[in-house]
């Protein structure tokens, strides 16, 4: 009997050690993307003076921290075929720093050369907050002349 | 949080040391084997009960109804219904194991004594086990490292096979499986020769399967919405095919032995939807439901494994050893982020190979002590070698060497109470090679990154060279106050060798969709495992709780790191990261046979995971489930009606989504009809009855938002015979 009494003492110790640790989680709430431009299946201008208009929305529950635009091609569905010649497959990758609970972008800093492949493309918008969650976006998008 | 921590410890502590005050708390022992072979004679209902007495840690039999009544073809979902377990789901194809909440390399499966081996870090991994070629199974939910490695530290499944006829025969079973869901087609057949001294078997079981139907027309996936072509999920047919010879040889005296030669093969295409960015275009109705487009992965698994056991008087020493070669394939048409990398000559679409050899070896003594003890030594030695190939770079080649020793004892001091415990000395040693990647130095290069940033980034992985040494033990007590009840305790302080991929992957998985990188400096993982349980069974009643809490001052995690990833393709950077944990909950299980032989059954489950690190959930927890079931006897024939409820999981970690819950409906009947001077086991289910929709929490494909197969009408026949020899 003594032993029973014992084991569940035990037991009741274990639970309130899992009670004790049932705080609150920390933040797992994923930034939110809200891309503007360039939207779903829009051409971009190869060799434009001003470069690829640029906007876009990222929100937060508490600490944005930063976010990353990759643009990579995608001529037949990745199968990646060469196009020959002197042009090059047009490739962008840089992150930037953002903070507070809501950040709107506007730049203009992606540019893309003369020589760029024409043809279909991915980009891609990624963010993370403070804590790590990251979200991210992929559209289609066409370079053209 | 460090308050927090320290409170933590306080309230750790002490509940060690009332543990100490009751005393002898556990270890583990789950002898199986041991308890068939010594006593021959064992009844099969109080199977399961003797082993419970005998064991200080929660163990459930899975029995030959038990695999009947829940066979899917699919070891895996079959074992699901025992409470605690999970089946973590590829499509409809591949499944490997989840206990309490730990999966990956934390649970060991062994078959014929030897732990199987394959890629099973691997998300898109599964078990490679013929179903059908599985008679009985014992599972072990909580810490069995001190008998099976390190590995096992989060339970063990154990298939083992039945003891032979006692009479001399030829026997055999042709079985059929029929799923509507997925149209599945399986078959296998059994023949058996039992002759004096030796009893050997032959098993060949195929099964193949279209794509699976899901209740949904679109998905909808990183904002894009897509089309799900006949409500059938593309690509996900697959086929399997299996065979299998055991052989034993046993003759009335002191040896005996075993020789078991497997192979299963397993080939499951992938949605093609999963792999990399949604495009719509790859998932037009191809209009054939049954074959199997790129990317697909193949796996075949071959096992040679032999039993040799002498026993004298109160003395038996045994060998298992174990050959296996597991090959794994996935091909996915060429991709590459690198402009320089070109398409390769030889199977182009070849994307990752993973070849591991394992040979394992266990030497085992056990012996009755002084009347109320008995001891049991082991020594074990495993050594794989890993080699890749393909366009892809995921995992490097390693070696990995590890051996361990033991003691455990099991103290009687009256037939009530049986106390266990033991002490494991573990050492590994893994040797992991360097690669470096040309095509990654290149696209560096071309993207003017400084000298030493190229230099530190060009290799895939560096050089690993670490070794491993730990010990573990477990103290446990077994306890019947009388013939209705019998509770256990265990404690046990477990620690696991970090696996190659923990210590070296690097690279972007198409399935993860995200960099996941290995820590060559992770120290092993370990923690103190507590877990309990009680059994009442009295009358027409039968109740069993078992409680269990952990605490791990060092769990293996992939963190992320905020960090943005240098590899095209990818967010941040996860990185395997050691933290804090703490993994707790409860089964339930109640019984209760009504008058005209009506049985009421419930089981219910929940587990808490918290990383006191970050201080959110671990990721893969399963959610709260509930099974209120009612099964009803008339003559021969079984009814049974399910209501499985299972709770949304919203305690998640760092960028898993939220699972909402749901309810499904199950009906099932089992009979036996005689058919030409023999009884045929007949099985007909109905599995989600109403077509629900839901997502499952473990399922590979929860990420992508792919909804759980739907309704499934299943058949199962199986056809056993019998001739007598003189």
């Amino acid at each position: 009997m003594k032993l029973k009494i014992v084991f569940f003492i035990c037991l009741m110790a274990i639970f309130s050690i899992v009670l004790n640790s049932c705080k609150e989680d920390s933040d797992t709430t994923k930034p939110v993307i809200n891309l503007i431009e360039p939207a779903e299946g829009d051409a971009l201008q190869i060799g434009g003076e001003n470069g690829v208009h640029f906007e876009v929305e990222f929100s937060d529950n508490e600490m944005l921290a930063s976010y990353k635009v990759n643009i990579h091609s995608n001529f037949d569905g990745h199968t990646h075929a060469r196009a020959s010649g002197a042009s090059v497959d047009y490739e962008f990758e840089k992150s930037w720093s953002i903070s507070g609970k809501n950040a709107d972008i506007y730049h203009h800093e992606i540019t893309i050369p003369e020589n760029a492949t024409p043809g279909d493309y991915h980009l891609m918008v990624y963010c993370t907050d403070a804590a790590g969650n990251e979200s991210h976006i992929a559209v289609n998008v066409a370079l053209s002349h | 949080m460090r308050k927090l921590r320290n409170s933590m410890r306080i309230s750790y502590i002490s509940a060690i040391l009332i543990c100490m005050y009751i005393g002898p708390l556990s270890a583990q022992e789950v002898d199986s084997l041991g308890t068939i072979s010594l006593n021959e004679v064992v009844v099969a209902g109080s199977y399961q009960k003797n082993i419970d007495r005998n064991t200080a840690l929660t163990v459930k039999l899975a029995d030959k109804n038990f695999l009947n009544e829940h066979f899917t073809g699919n070891l895996m979902q079959t074992l699901e219904s025992v409470p605690g377990i999970h089946s973590m789901d590829i499509g409809s194809g591949f499944s490997k194991p989840m206990i309490r909440g730990m999966g990956f390399n934390r649970i060991a499966v062994t078959e014929n004594g030897i732990k199987q081996e394959g890629q099973q870090w691997g998300s898109d991994h599964g078990l490679e086990i013929d179903a059908f070629n599985v008679e009985r199974v014992l599972i072990c939910k909580g810490p069995a490292s001190l008998r099976y490695g390190s590995d096992a530290m989060g339970g063990v499944i154990e298939i083992t096979p039945l003891p032979a006829p006692a009479e001399n025969q030829i026997y055999g079973e042709v079985a059929l499986l029929g799923k509507s869901v997925n149209e599945t087609l399986g078959a296998s057949v059994l023949l058996g020769i039992k002759r004096n001294a030796w009893h050997i078997k032959l098993r060949f079981s195929e099964q193949h399967f279209g794509d699976y139907r899901i209740p949904a027309d679109t998905v909808v996936y990183l904002t894009q919405r897509m089309p799900i072509y006949g409500r059938r999920l593309k690509n996900t047919a697959g086929f399997e095919r299996d065979a299998a010879l055991f052989a034993e040889y046993r003759k009335e005296g002191a040896y005996y032995a075993n020789y078991a030669v497997s192979n299963a093969f397993q080939k499951v295409g992938f949605f093609p939807g999963a792999h990399g960015i949604p495009a719509v275009s790859r998932l037009q109705d191809d209009g054939d439901s049954r074959n199997i487009d790129l990317p697909y992965s193949t796996v075949n698994h071959l096992k040679m494994t032999t039993r040799q056991q002498y026993t004298q008087d109160n003395f038996r020493l045994y060998w298992d050893a174990g050959v296996q070669y597991n090959h794994r394939e996935e091909w996915s048409l060429f991709h590459t982020h690198y402009n320089n990398q070109p398409v390769p000559e030889k199977d182009p679409d070849k994307e990752l190979v993973f070849s591991l050899p394992t040979f394992s070896s266990s030497l085992k003594a056990d012996w009755l002590g002084a009347e109320q003890w008995k001891h049991t030594v082991g020594w074990d030695v495993q050594y794989q070698h890993n080699s890749i190939a393909g366009y892809s770079f995921l995992l490097p080649e390693y070696k990995r060497l590890t051996t361990g020793g033991f003691l455990v004892s099991v103290f009687h001091p009256n037939k009530n109470i049986s106390i266990s415990g033991g002490i494991r000395l573990d050492y590994g040693k893994i040797d992991i090679s360097a690669s470096q990647d040309g095509y990654l130095e290149a696209y560096l290069r071309e993207r003017a990154y400084a000298e030493a940033f190229i230099e530190a980034y060009k290799w895939r992985t560096y050089p690993v060279n670490r070794r491993f040494g730990d010990i573990s033990g477990s103290l446990g007590i077994s306890w019947e106050p009388n013939e209705f009840q019998l509770i256990k305790a265990n404690i046990g302080r477990s620690f696991r060798l970090p696996g190659a991929n923990e210590l070296a992957s690097n690279g972007v998985h198409h399935g993860a969709f995200r960099h996941e990188q290995g820590d060559a400096s992770l120290a092993s993982e370990r923690g103190w495992q507590l877990d309990a349980s009680y059994t009442c069974e009295h009358e027409r009643i039968k109740l069993s709780i078992s409680p269990f809490f952990s605490w791990f001052d060092n769990y293996i995690y992939l963190k992320p790191t905020g960090e943005w990833s240098i590899l095209p393709h990818a967010g941040q950077i996860y990185r395997y990261s050691g933290a804090e944990a703490i993994f707790a909950g409860t089964e339930v299980e109640l019984h209760i046979d009504f008058l005209c032989n009506l049985t009421y059954r419930l089981t219910g489950e929940y587990v808490y995971t918290h990383n006191l690190d970050e201080q959110t959930s671990m990721s893969f927890s399963p959610p709260a489930s509930m099974r209120n079931g009612l099964i009803w006897n008339v003559k021969t024939i079984q009814f049974r009606a399910e209501l499985q409820s299972i709770a949304a999981q919203n305690r998640v970690a760092r960028n898993e989504d939220r699972t909402r819950g749901v309810s499904l409906i199950h009906l099932s009947a089992t009979m036996q009809l005689p058919v030409a001077g023999t009884k045929a086991d007949i099985a007909l289910s109905v599995h989600n009855l109403f077509n629900t929709a839901y997502y499952n929490h473990l399922s590979f494909y929860r990420k992508i938002e792919i909804p759980e197969p739907g309704r499934n009408i299943q058949l199962s026949i199986k056809l056993p015979f019998k001739l007598k020899l003189k």
